[in-house]
């Protein structure tokens, strides 16, 4: 039961926000993160039209070995994301909870720019009450 | 609670294997040359045509051919020149004409499946820093599981977002009907990049491993 990371991803594929929490995955630089939001962007529009079955929402949790990625799509297009073990059941709460301090702390900002990345210490704190201490 | 599809790929990123159960939104026929020849006579190009020449081909127009005789069961059949007939070894009926298309065409399908399992793959292994596969992911609709072999073979099948992990089952398939069917035989050429190793007894026998299984009704 851990939360690894989290990341918010704007409508056009740009990493806005990423924080690393508990330590269980690789350490990587901040282009490596940029680049794999954008790969995730990507695929999570072709997830989308690979169904065979009617109509379909993009991918919602990929699962690895040992970790799962949870992916929440905001009807503006904004994407959360939350890397957790697999055993975290409370990754969909979390991250709607994520949503709402977004909305609280970051579109409520008057110095804020949409799509362009998130620096708010608002933000920050109350993600920090909600899933832990990070390791900025 | 069902299961929809199941792609086989080879270590060149080739599609050489599908089949499909439940789909109401089945791909269209690939466009010549998308697909190579005995992937599944489901989805390859003019799949009328090949029923009208099943009869009357030449014998003489492949050495393939001598293996197809009137009596004798076609084990492998790797040219599409000499379709699989219509065995009594098949016995379920072909589903009824598709009522729906994804608006792909099966090639093009097939590239967008190994294009996502293959960036997701990358993508696990760069997040877990270790040796570490991708396994599955699900959407409101579909669920993906993906089995890799250590010879590069990716084993994807697509079911129903309730689904529990299907991994096993690909395994199942991969020790089984797999290698018995194919790799121990003699007439599919694996790894050739110009055929597919769609046959009679390995079509059958996975279908009759996934039809069995208690996710499938």
């Amino acid at each position: 039961m851990a939360i690894y990371g989290l990341w918010v991803i704007n409508k056009a594929g740009g990493l806005v926000y990423q924080r690393n929490f508990a330590e269980g995955l690789a350490q990587l630089t901040s282009n490596e993160y940029l680049v794999l939001a954008g790969t995730l962007h990507g695929i999570h529009a072709i997830t989308s039209r690979l169904s065979p079955m009617g109509s379909s929402s993009g991918a919602q949790v990929i699962e690895g070995e040992t970790f799962k990625i949870t992916i929440l799509l905001t009807v503006t297009g904004t994407k959360f994301v939350l890397l957790t073990s697999l055993a975290e059941t409370v990754a969909d709460a979390v991250l709607q909870r994520v949503y709402d301090a977004y909305a609280d702390s970051v579109m409520k900002n008057p110095f804020h720019t949409p799509e362009m990345p998130i620096r708010s210490e608002g933000f920050d704190s109350k993600i920090t009450a909600l899933i832990g201490t990070g390791q900025a | 609670m069902t299961i929809h599809s199941l792609y086989i790929y080879d270590r060149h990123c080739i599609c050489i294997y599908y089949q499909d159960w439940h789909r109401t939104k089945r791909p269209k026929p690939a466009v010549e040359g998308g697909i190579l020849p005995a992937v599944s006579q489901a989805v390859s190009p003019l799949p009328l045509s090949i029923d009208a020449k099943a009869g009357t081909s030449s014998t003489y127009s492949s050495p393939r051919n001598t293996l197809s005789s009137s009596t004798g069961v076609v084990i492998a059949t790797n040219d599409s020149a000499a379709p699989v007939p219509n065995t009594p070894l098949l016995q379920t009926p072909l589903p009824p004409a598709p009522t729906s298309s994804t608006g792909l065409a099966f090639d093009e399908e097939a590239k967008l499946v190994y294009g996502v399992v293959l960036s997701l793959r990358n993508m696990i292994k760069k997040l877990s820093g270790r040796d570490e596969q991708f396994v599955n992911y699900r959407t409101s609709s579909y669920k993906l599981h993906v089995f890799e072999t250590l010879t590069g073979y990716k084993f994807v099948m697509l079911s129903d977002p309730k689904a529990d992990s299907l991994r096993f089952v690909l395994r199942q398939i991969y020790i089984g009907p797999f290698l018995e069917y194919v790799v121990r035989n003699p007439l599919v050429r694996m790894d050739s990049r110009e055929y597919g190793i769609d046959n009679e007894y390995f079509r059958t026998s996975i279908d009759r491993l996934v039809r069995g299984l208690s996710i499938f009704s």
